[in-house]
C-alpha cells in the first residue's frame, strides 16, 4: 500500500461523496458534516495564504539581496507594499475596514488594476487584427461575420437601416447560440465525468503521482 | 420530510447514470475496445517542450487562477494533470519550466506535482521550486502583469495555458505571441475560448481539456473513460432534438421532465 497516494485518494473520495450528498439530499447530518468540512477548507486556505506570503518573501527577498537581476527594485517595491498593507491593516485594528487601509488600496492598487483592465482594449484590437485577416475561406467568412456584427453594434448603421440590427440579432441568435450551447453541454458533461474520475481515484494527475 | 432536495431528482438520476457510463467505459477501455481521435493541441505539447530545448528558452505552463473550492475546480484539476505531464517532459528533455501561481491553495499542490515529476526523472537538483513556481498574486491584474513581465524578460519558446481563465487570457495570449512563443490554450470558460482561438497555435475547445489528463496518460482505462463523455453528449443531443421538436408541436413533456 502506497500511503502517500492512497490516503489522499481516500480523503478525496469521502469528501467528494459528502459534497454530492449535500447537493442532492436534505439530510441534516450530511449538511452539518459538509459545513464543518467547508470550515476546515477556510482554515486551510488561511494557512495557504501564509504560505503564499512566505513564498513571496523568499523569492523577492533573494532577488533584492543578490541584486543580480535588473528587476530587483520591483521586488523591493513589492515587499515594501506587502509590509505596508499588513502594518496598516493590523496597526489600525480595523483590518481592511480602516480608512487608512482603504485609502492605500483605492489610491494605489485600484488605479493600477483599472489601467491594466482598460489596456484590454488594445489587446483585443491586436487579437482582432490577427484573426480577421482573410487568408482562407473560413477566415474570410469570419471576417464578413465580424464586419456585419460591428455594423449592427454601431448605432449609426441601425439608425439608418434597421435591418443591420436584425441581422446582428440573427447572427447572435440561431448561429452563435447554437454553437455556444453545444460547447456548453460538452463542457458540463466533461466536468461531470472528470469529477467522477477524480472521486473514484482514476484521475490522479493532481496528486503528481501516476 | 423529503430526503431529496426539490427539483434535483432528474439531475441525481443523470449523475448516477454518468457514474455507470463512466464505469462501463473504463471496463471497455481496459479491454482495448475504445479508440479515440488524436487531439492536435495535446500532441503539440511535446513539440513545444522540444522546441524550447532546441532554442534554449523556457516553457511556461499557466494553470489559471482557479481554486479547489469553486465551480471551476475541475478545470484546475485538468490544468494540474497537464502540469504533471509538462513538468515530466521538461525534466526528461532538459527544458526550463516556469509555472507562475495565483492561488495559494493550489500552489503547494502544483509544487508537489512538479517536484515529483523531477524526482521521478532523477533531475530534482535541476529544479528551483520557488524560482520556477513563484506565487505572483491572488488578484487578477497583478498576477497578469507579473506574467506579462516574465514573458517579456524571458522570451519563452512555448506557453501552455490550460485551466480556468478570465480577462487575463487575452493579455497572456498576446504577450506570449509577441515574443514568438508557440502556444496551446485550453479553457472551459466560454468567453475566453475566442481569445485563445485568435492567438494560440492550438486550442482545446470545451470538453477536450477535461479529457487532457486521460489522453496524455496513454492509460487504456483512462482513455476509455473519455468515451463516457461522448455517450452522454449523444444522449443530450438526442434529448435536445426530441425536446425541440415536441416543444415546437406544443408538447413540453421533456422540459417538464428535466425540471423534476
Amino acid at each position: 500500500m502506497d500511503y502517500r497516494r492512497d490516503i489522499p485518494l481516500a480523503i478525496t473520495f469521502i469528501v467528494g461523496v459528502i459534497a454530492v450528498l449535500d447537493y442532492y439530499t436534505t439530510l441534516e447530518a450530511v449538511t452539518n458534516t459538509f459545513t464543518v468540512i467547508k470550515n476546515w477548507g477556510v482554515v486551510l486556505q488561511a494557512f495557504a495564504l501564509g504560505l503564499g506570503a512566505v513564498n513571496l518573501f523568499r523569492v523577492h527577498g533573494k532577488r533584492v539581496s543578490e541584486r543580480t537581476r535588473d528587476d530587483w527594485m520591483f521586488s523591493a517595491w513589492l515587499l515594501l507594499m506587502l509590509v505596508l498593507f499588513v502594518v496598516v491593516g493590523l496597526g489600525t485594528g480595523q483590518y481592511d475596514a480602516s480608512t487608512q487601509y482603504a485609502w492605500i488600496y483605492n489610491a494605489l492598487y485600484m488605479p493600477l488594476g483599472s489601467t491594466m483592465y482598460s489596456s484590454l482594449a488594445f489587446y483585443m484590437a491586436y487579437g482582432a487584427y490577427k484573426v480577421l485577416r482573410a487568408r482562407n475561406f473560413e477566415a474570410a467568412l469570419l471576417f464578413i461575420t465580424a464586419v456585419l456584427v460591428i455594423i449592427g453594434n454601431t448605432p449609426v448603421f441601425p439608425a439608418t437601416y434597421q435591418g443591420f440590427f436584425h441581422m446582428r440579432e440573427w447572427i447572435f441568435g440561431p448561429i452563435v447560440s447554437g454553437a455556444y450551447r453545444g460547447i456548453r453541454i460538452g463542457v458540463g458533461i466533461g466536468a461531470v465525468v472528470l469529477g467522477i474520475k477524480t472521486l473514484v481515484g482514476l484521475e490522479t494527475g493532481y496528486l503528481g503521482r501516476r | 420530510m423529503a430526503i431529496l432536495t426539490p427539483n434535483r431528482l432528474v439531475p441525481l438520476a443523470a449523475f448516477i447514470l454518468a457514474w455507470v457510463a463512466t464505469y462501463m467505459a473504463i471496463q471497455m477501455g481496459k479491454q482495448g475496445k475504445i479508440k479515440i481521435r488524436r487531439i492536435p493541441g495535446l500532441d503539440a505539447i511535446e513539440e513545444i517542450v522540444g522546441r524550447s530545448v532546441e532554442m534554449g528558452r523556457p516553457v511556461f505552463d499557466i494553470i489559471g487562477m482557479g481554486v479547489f473550492t469553486d465551480i471551476y475546480a475541475t478545470q484546475t484539476i485538468a490544468g494540474l494533470s497537464i502540469l504533471s505531464y509538462v513538468s515530466t517532459l521538461c525534466a526528461r528533455l532538459g527544458a526550463k519550466l516556469y509555472a507562475p501561481q495565483a492561488s495559494v491553495d493550489v500552489l503547494p499542490v502544483a509544487a508537489e506535482i512538479v517536484s515529483e515529476s523531477y524526482r521521478m526523472e532523477g533531475k530534482l537538483e535541476e529544479l528551483d521550486i520557488e524560482e520556477q513556481l513563484p506565487y505572483l498574486s491572488g488578484t487578477q491584474f497583478a498576477w497578469a502583469s507579473g506574467i506579462i513581465g516574465m514573458a517579456a524578460r524571458m522570451r519563452p519558446a512555448g506557453n501552455i495555458m490550460i485551466g480556468p481563465f478570465w480577462a487575463e487570457s487575452m493579455m497572456f495570449a498576446e504577450s506570449f505571441d509577441r515574443v514568438g512563443a508557440m502556444q496551446i490554450g485550453g479553457t472551459a470558460r466560454m468567453y475566453q475560448i475566442p481569445f485563445f482561438a485568435a492567438l494560440c497555435d492550438y486550442v482545446l475547445i470545451g470538453e477536450e481539456m477535461f479529457a487532457a489528463g486521460a489522453y496524455v496518460s496513454g492509460d487504456p482505462q483512462q482513455i476509455g473513460s473519455i468515451a463516457a463523455q461522448d455517450w452522454y453528449k449523444l444522449a443530450a443531443l438526442a434529448l435536445g432534438i426530441l425536446g425541440a421538436l415536441l416543444a415546437t408541436a406544443g408538447v413540453t413533456i421533456i422540459g417538464d421532465f428535466l425540471k423534476m
